[in-house]
């Protein structure tokens, strides 16, 4: 499980080019699938039968796509100019590694010497419009024969298990939700069910909105990354969620009131499994659960999220146990699904 | 070790400021078989001789600094670790940012930040100051207070890459770029015969006011000493720094830096064919070990050659690997020309 989801971590898949994640899970699906749809967006629909047939169709989702940047110009000196894909704190940019398009071009995202700032300057941090990325070369028509306008740019890809079982890369925010829904697809189900990966969540759960309509789905279990804000500095009283206390099975965030049935549910299926969960204390971010619940004729929705820290930023850190148990979480569901 | 390789693997030593026997126990077990002799000081500087036998030799001292600027752990809450600074960090580099903790044994870490979706329009304008940052190395208050005692350093994590046909990139290029450039001069000239002592010394504690070459400079009480340290290299935001990476050696000139000296560096440089540019450094203060070792006991020759960098104080420093190439030549080459 955990090695599924770091070797779906280290793929590029910047929202709008999650070509390689798709191409992955495709051939790894593949054996296990009764039936394959993709669409015009690049979602991939994945069914696969189980020992029962439930009355309604079940679905599971989680998105494909990552937060990362775009290509938008080449100065005459051969830096890129870069805009984001997906919603990004320009401040988690200075001074980090990336690598932009297909083959992987490494840059890094430059901002002047620290001697050479005011102590104003040093206060803020340049508008992502005036920050640059550089991949040495000299030249616009040395950058422009590895680099082409539209290209996108993924964070470093390195991945480091450290402390007492946490885990640190890029895309956590959703690669947990990938891991799990292939590790589902290569085992015995206990009911059918539709696998939807979908593509540009981060932009607006804009292949959701499609994929709501291939599938029609009835319930929907949404597997995401979720915010956490348990660090120094934040509201002590209102962290979102922590890493350490378990899952997070949410009522609410911005986009979705999640089914109060399906949410009491999970919450029992957790307790009555001895897995560790809590619940969302903000009203914040959101998920396809949205696009699912109000596609076509509606869906009943509910979320089982990993909890993340630094999420959006090239050093997301989330706990191994927590994306063991969304994993044990999505399993439970199907067997309660099958009944 | 070829220069590049070389520059890779002092990149990726840990030794900020004061904590430097990582850096200076490798550069020592790399020089012992070719120096005459190599020692340590108090301070933790790794000075490297070579003598030429020669009655009456003059002596010149190469330098280049091998500290790094970093962090030390000034407190644990909740098992998050809070930092001062080693040296001048700029705190924009700070937010997600991937670190070392030189522990027994180290622990990755990363320097946590709120997400956006906490915060207000008007907190996501200003930085995050470095006073509210905490590292995150994954431990309870209890594990974190077991296994990180205070004042343990902590250095940007390695992240070493060649950008693009001949650009080098990663953390602590300043000065270990430079470190490699004197250790790749002091190898040629050890292997032929020279009319001068060669002192190799890559000092300790620059970052935090050139105390390493302080004393060292005392010690080896040098002829001429040749101080090789970054300087900056032009940006699209920095279009007002003094060089430019790819443009070859910067020679300074200003009171820093022996005229004469310096003259001559100049007419070996054209002479030779080696590619350089002139940086002007105006005061008394290059800011760089010239500073000290200009002062030493009662002067010394000092001429100050910078590798032109982009991002200085960064975890991704930036240097052209052809400007190394032309100081190593011009370091070689003076030595090789000193006369008795």
């Amino acid at each position: 499980m955990l090695d599924t989801m770091e070797t779906l971590c280290c793929l590029s898949g910047v929202t709008g080019g999650e070509d390689e994640v798709r191409d992955y899970i495709l051939e790894r699906a593949m054996p296990h699938a009764d039936e394959i749809k993709t669409d015009p967006l690049g979602n991939l629909m994945v069914f696969k039968k189980g020992a029962r047939t439930p009355d309604r169709r079940v679905m599971l989702c989680a998105h494909m796509d990552e937060v990362g940047l775009i290509i938008t110009n080449i100065t005459p000196d051969g830096f890129l100019h870069f805009d984001q894909a997906g919603g990004i704190d320009r401040r988690v940019l200075l001074g980090k590694q990336v690598f932009i398009g297909p083959e992987r071009v490494p840059g890094v995202i430059g901002c002047k010497a620290v001697h050479m700032t005011t102590a104003e300057q040093r206060k803020n941090v340049p508008a992502m419009g005036e920050m640059f990325i550089d991949i040495g070369a000299d030249s616009r028509e040395q950058a422009q024969n590895v680099i082409a306008l539209g290209d996108l740019a993924a964070f470093s890809d390195t991945i480091v298990r450290f402390g007492d079982g946490f885990i640190k890369a890029k895309a956590i925010d959703d690669r947990a939700g990938c891991a799990v829904m292939l590790e589902l697809l290569e085992s015995d189900l206990p009911c059918d069910c539709w696998f939807a990966f979908t593509v540009q969540e981060e932009v607006g759960t804009r292949g959701a909105t499609v994929a709501a309509r291939s599938i029609q789905p009835e319930v929907v279990l949404v597997l995401e990354g979720t915010t956490a804000a348990d660090v120094p500095g934040g509201d002590r009283e209102n962290p979102v969620c922590c890493l350490g206390k378990g899952v997070v099975i949410p009522f609410m965030d911005r986009g979705t009131i999640y089914d109060r049935t399906l949410f009491k549910t999970l919450c029992r299926l957790a307790d009555e499994n001895g897995i560790a969960w809590q619940t969302k204390t903000r009203i914040a971010g959101g998920t396809d659960g949205s696009a699912f619940q109000r596609g076509c004729a509606g869906a009943q929705v509910a979320a089982v999220s990993v909890p993340v820290r630094n999420i959006h930023s090239p050093s997301s850190i989330a706990k191994v146990q927590e994306c063991e148990d969304q994993y044990r979480m999505a399993r439970l569901f199907l067997e309660e699904m099958a009944k | 070790m070829e220069l590049t390789e070389l520059t890779r693997s002092l990149s990726g030593l840990p030794g900020p400021s004061g904590f430097e026997e990582p850096v200076w126990r490798w550069i020592g077990d790399y020089l012992r078989p070719v120096a005459d002799e190599v020692k340590t000081d108090a301070l933790g500087n790794m000075i490297a001789l070579k003598r030429c036998g020669k009655p009456g030799a003059k002596t010149v001292l190469l330098d280049a600094h091998m500290d790094e600027i970093g962090f030390v752990v000034t407190g644990i809450q909740d098992g998050f670790l809070r930092f001062g600074m080693l040296g001048g960090v700029d705190q924009r580099m700070l937010p997600a940012r991937e670190v070392l903790v030189l522990s027994d044994p180290p622990l990755f870490g990363v320097i946590d930040v709120l997400p956006p979706h906490v915060l207000t329009a008007e907190e996501k304008k200003h930085a995050f100051e470095a006073d509210k940052l905490c590292i995150d190395v994954g431990l309870s208050q209890q594990q974190a207070e077991q296994q990180v005692p205070l004042g343990t350093p902590v250095v940007y994590a390695n992240s070493f890459t060649q950008l693009g046909e001949n650009q080098l990139c990663g953390k602590a290029l300043d000065d270990r770029a430079c470190a490699a450039i004197i250790i790749k001069a002091f190898e040629r000239l050890c292997a032929q015969e020279l009319n001068a002592d060669v002192y190799c010394l890559v000092s300790t504690q620059e970052e935090v006011g050139h105390r390493g070459a302080t004393v060292a400079a005392w010690n080896i009480q040098p002829d001429v000493a040749l101080v090789v340290d970054v300087t900056h290299g032009k940006t699209p935001d920095g279009q007002d720094a003094p060089c430019v990476c790819g443009k070859g050696a910067a020679i300074g000139i200003g009171p820093n830096m022996n005229a004469a000296l310096t003259k001559e560096l100049f007419a070996l440089a054209k002479e030779r064919g080696i590619t350089h540019q002139t940086e002007v450094v105006p005061g008394g203060n290059s800011g760089t070990n010239a500073h000290a070792i200009q002062v030493a006991r009662t002067g010394v020759v000092t001429a100050l050659i910078s590798l032109p960098l982009k991002y200085m104080h960064t975890p991704v420093e930036v240097v052209c690997r052809e400007d190394m190439d032309a100081i190593v030549e011009l370091l070689a080459a003076y030595v090789e020309s000193m006369e008795v």
